[in-house]
């Protein structure tokens, strides 16, 4: 029998470097040509970032340079009163080890894409192509992103470190070599990770989770200063508590700060020293980075072929009567509707509550309302008791403006809330819009659809929001219920301005919920509803402050607040969507 | 003659210089498979999206069920059903709660739209799956859901893009059933497809069409005396119409 493969290659190369060098060269040429064929303003753009981006690595470097330089001053140390060199000296382990928590994070949910849910998985596995190149390729693919974002803090600093300490021009190359070593080993773990939780999940929904924890964790901590500056007011944190926690992180006792240990080492001209606790950390690093590839490897493609033979999870959900959701949404706005309103409402508050991707961006508005009325609550909501000096109009004034003012946060609240839910209404239906474009639903329908489904749950936000304050504050029934038509009205305005922008710019490409905002039009939306918000608001509450002022009755400032507040509320409510509605009726023939 | 239910005249699209149809003229009529074949890239999909009301023509009229896709959209829309090539479909509702979801959009009465679903259901083997979601279901469960979907309202005109694709032949011959029985009760089915032994089994007559203008429209009798040649198959009709010396010169290549 013929045994010989086809006269036409070569016999396969079982080489892993030459293959992990061509897939390489294979993302190298996708990028080039992505470039290539971009549009002229989006290749001016990527090339303005990237001066920017190294711009910025250059910024860093010359600051670090020439604050650790001061830092290392003897007039500092006299100034400070302390002694900072083993602060210097932790710098780097703490910035490599930054590098490796970093790279182990962020890798996970990039890997778990990477690997499992790119499309030519299926492609290059049917190849003659060793697998571990095939895996080892991803792995750069995947890592390269978040390690230049983590470079580019981290690089710069430890140069600038270098430059202020003198130290020696082995330094350099070294902290490069470093960080590559230990940033391959943190995603040679993070695959392992990957692995490990894809035995257990499918990968799509490891994906929602991931993407729904990773969203809340970036949230609460992008907020976490909120809570420390409305909680932590006692904490007491000194600069010799400071350097001696850093000190006390940069223990020999920890094999990655090795690394960091013996770059200032050498730096140092400390050779043997150095020698050895960077060649221990490199040398583990490499073994651990062996070891994840070897074990991923094995896993990963066991995993993957089982992919291939096991079905999807399924999700099955208890029928629904024909009007399960209107309970929620109230039977009687429900018979108010024409059906295909109706239907619409009731699929988008599905598909956006059963996806955990979704629900992740649409929990950030609600956790940022809660931590302020904790912040409220705390506060009690009373207005600063000052010198006793000020005027009593001039108090007057104040408590109603800063009682509104309260209620003007709810209104920031809701067009969180908003800019998601209705800039991106249309948007969000992606490649499904077919169904809705084929299907006989009047633009009008279609845009009512959208603009109720942003806004019921804003308007339920706002008005819970609304109460709490309220009863904080002690506001009396004729401000609470002003309060609630400004809402009301405000909320109207924003969601047809941010409706309208997502009508714009409505992008039904992608695949990744988090994806679909891909243009600048939702940017856009949000800028002009930050200038319309104090704009229609104000014209709410200007009133009432100014009848204080002039002394007259308060039952004014009410009746020129709602004419005034009303009618531009309603007109930016409107006026937009209809500018916009032959654009829906051609919306997804892009 | 039956009554004319999609009826598309000079239909030109242009993308910037790109001509992707070019004066597309012709009629499908109730009671008839209609099969739209073509190389990729002849501009089938995108006559099918002018007719189904998805993209807008350039120049030129479609007019299904004697109502205007342009200025009579919603009565044109209401009396047709479409079945797309890729069926993406809302995969975080459950097969029943997606018919329900496209009864409300066509405003079918709600008396009777559970007996519908679960009829449509049973007939397409999908009741097992019906509470699943439809990001649950297989390639071929999806195109059978979503040619459930477009059968919800019992439409005058049914098109269908590439519909057998990635279909078992159980599967797929129970389509083939159905459209021959919507036919026979006097819609009219339109539908384009690369397996050009469905189209010489299924369809009534055949449009073929090549670089975006239609060359041929007819019955098989009739193809068969357009062809100079001779030729009886349809594959071989197909190859001479719209230029078959490539596919010769692949076939010596991979000799």
């Amino acid at each position: 029998m013929n045994t010989a493969i086809s006269p036409l290659i070569h016999a396969p190369d079982a080489r892993i470097m030459p293959a992990v060098w061509k897939l390489l060269l294979l993302r190298v040429r996708i990028t080039w040509n992505s470039f290539r064929h971009a549009k002229l303003r989006n290749k001016i753009g990527i090339i303005f970032i990237t001066l920017v981006f190294l711009g910025f690595g250059y910024f860093i470097f010359s600051m670090s340079s020439l604050l650790l330089k001061f830092v290392r001053s003897s007039e500092f140390a006299q100034y400070a009163g302390m002694d900072l060199q083993p602060f210097l000296a932790s710098i780097p382990a703490l910035t490599l080890t930054a590098l490796f928590i970093g790279t182990l994070l962020t890798s996970f949910g990039v890997l778990l894409q990477a690997l499992y849910l790119s499309g030519d998985m299926d492609f290059l596995l049917a190849t003659p192509v060793p697998i571990r190149a095939v895996f080892i390729a991803k792995l750069l693919q995947a890592i390269l992103p978040n390690f230049a974002f983590i470079s580019l803090f981290g690089l710069p600093l430890l140069f600038g470190l270098g430059t202020s300490g003198g130290y020696n021009f082995l330094y350099y190359p070294l902290v490069i070599v470093a960080m590559i070593v230990l940033a391959l080993a943190a995603a040679g773990f993070s695959s392992l990770l990957v692995m490990l939780v894809v035995r257990v999940l499918p990968p799509r929904r490891a994906a929602e989770i991931l993407g729904f924890a990773g969203a809340m964790f970036g949230f609460i901590c992008s907020q976490s200063g909120n809570f420390a500056n409305s909680f932590g007011r006692d904490i007491n944190i000194s600069g010799t508590r400071v350097t001696g926690i850093l000190l006390l992180a940069n223990t020999r006792w920890l094999p990655l700060n090795w690394a960091g240990q013996g770059l200032v080492a050498l730096g140092e001209s400390r050779w043997l020293s150095g020698a050895l606790l960077l060649g221990g950390t490199l040398g583990l690093a490499s073994v651990a980075f062996w070891f994840a590839l070897i074990t991923a490897e094995r896993w990963y493609y066991s995993g993957w072929a089982g992919m291939q033979v096991v079905a999807r999870k399924k999700v099955t959900r208890s029928p629904r009567p024909a009007n399960a959701t209107l309970n929620g949404i109230g039977l009687g706005l429900a018979r108010l509707l024409p059906k295909p309103v109706l239907a619409i409402v009731q699929k988008d508050f599905l598909t956006l509550t059963r996806d955990l991707r979704n629900l992740s961006q649409l929990v950030s508005p609600v956790i940022f309302g809660a931590m302020y009325t904790l912040i409220l609550l705390r506060s009690g909501g009373d207005p600063p008791a000052g010198q006793g000096e000020a005027p009593t109009w001039f108090m007057e004034t104040f408590r109603v403006v800063l009682a509104y003012g309260n209620v003007g946060m709810s209104l920031f609240v809701g067009w969180m809330l908003l800019s998601r839910l209705s800039g991106m209404g249309f948007s969000q239906e992606g490649k499904n819009y077919w169904m809705l474009k084929a299907s006989p639903v009047r633009v009008s329908h279609l845009l009512a659809s959208k603009f109720i489904v942003a806004y019921l749950p804003t308007l339920g936000l706002g008005i819970i929001f609304l109460t709490i304050i309220s009863i904080v504050q002690g506001l009396s029934i004729l401000e609470f219920t002003y309060s609630l038509l400004a809402i009301v009205m405000c909320l109207a305005g924003m969601n047809g301005i941010l409706l309208s922008f997502g009508v714009a710019g409505a992008n039904f490409t992608w695949d990744d919920p988090r994806k679909m905002n891909a243009g600048i039009m939702g940017c856009f939306g949000q800028i002009v509803t930050m200038l319309y918000l104090p704009i229609s608001f104000g014209l709410f509450v200007a009133p009432l402050g100014l009848v204080e002022f002039l002394n007259l009755p308060i039952a004014y400032g009410y009746l020129f607040g709602l004419i005034f507040g009303t009618g531009i509320a309603a007109g930016f409510a409107l006026i937009p969507l209809w500018l916009v509605r032959k654009r829906v009726e051609r919306l997804g023939e892009g | 003659m039956s009554e004319t239910l999609i009826e598309t005249r000079d239909l030109i699209k242009s993308y910037g210089t790109k001509v992707a149809v070019n004066k597309v003229s012709f009629d499908v009529y109730g009671g008839e498979v209609f099969g739209f074949l073509g190389p990729n890239g002849a501009g089938k999909t995108t006559t099918i999206k002018m007719i189904v009301g998805l993209l807008q023509p350039t120049s030129g009229t479609v007019k299904v069920a004697g109502h205007d896709v342009q200025t009579q959209s919603m009565l044109a829309k209401a009396s047709s059903g479409y079945v797309p090539d890729t069926p993406n479909l809302y995969a975080k509702l459950t097969g029943r709660e997606l018919l329900r979801f496209v009864s409300d959009l066509f405003n079918l009465d709600r008396s009777q739209v559970a007996r519908r679903i679960d009829e449509l259901l049973r007939m397409f083997d999908l009741s097992a799956a019906a509470d699943d979601t439809v990001d649950s279901y297989s390639h071929g469960m999806q195109q059978k859901i979503s040619l459930a979907a477009a059968l919800m309202h019992d439409p005058k005109v049914l098109v269908l893009d590439e519909p057998t694709v990635g279909l078992d032949p159980k599967s797929a011959r129970l389509i083939k059933d159905i459209l021959r029985q919507l036919a026979d009760r006097g819609a009219a089915v339109m539908l384009s497809t690369h397996i050009l032994e469905i189209a010489e089994r299924m369809c009534d007559r055949i449009g073929i069409i090549n670089k975006g203008e239609l060359v041929a429209v007819g019955t098989m009798d009739e193809l068969r005396t357009l062809d100079k040649t001779g030729q009886t198959s349809l594959e071989d009709i197909f190859l001479s119409l719209t230029g078959g010396a490539e596919e010769t010169e692949i076939a010596e290549i991979l000799k």
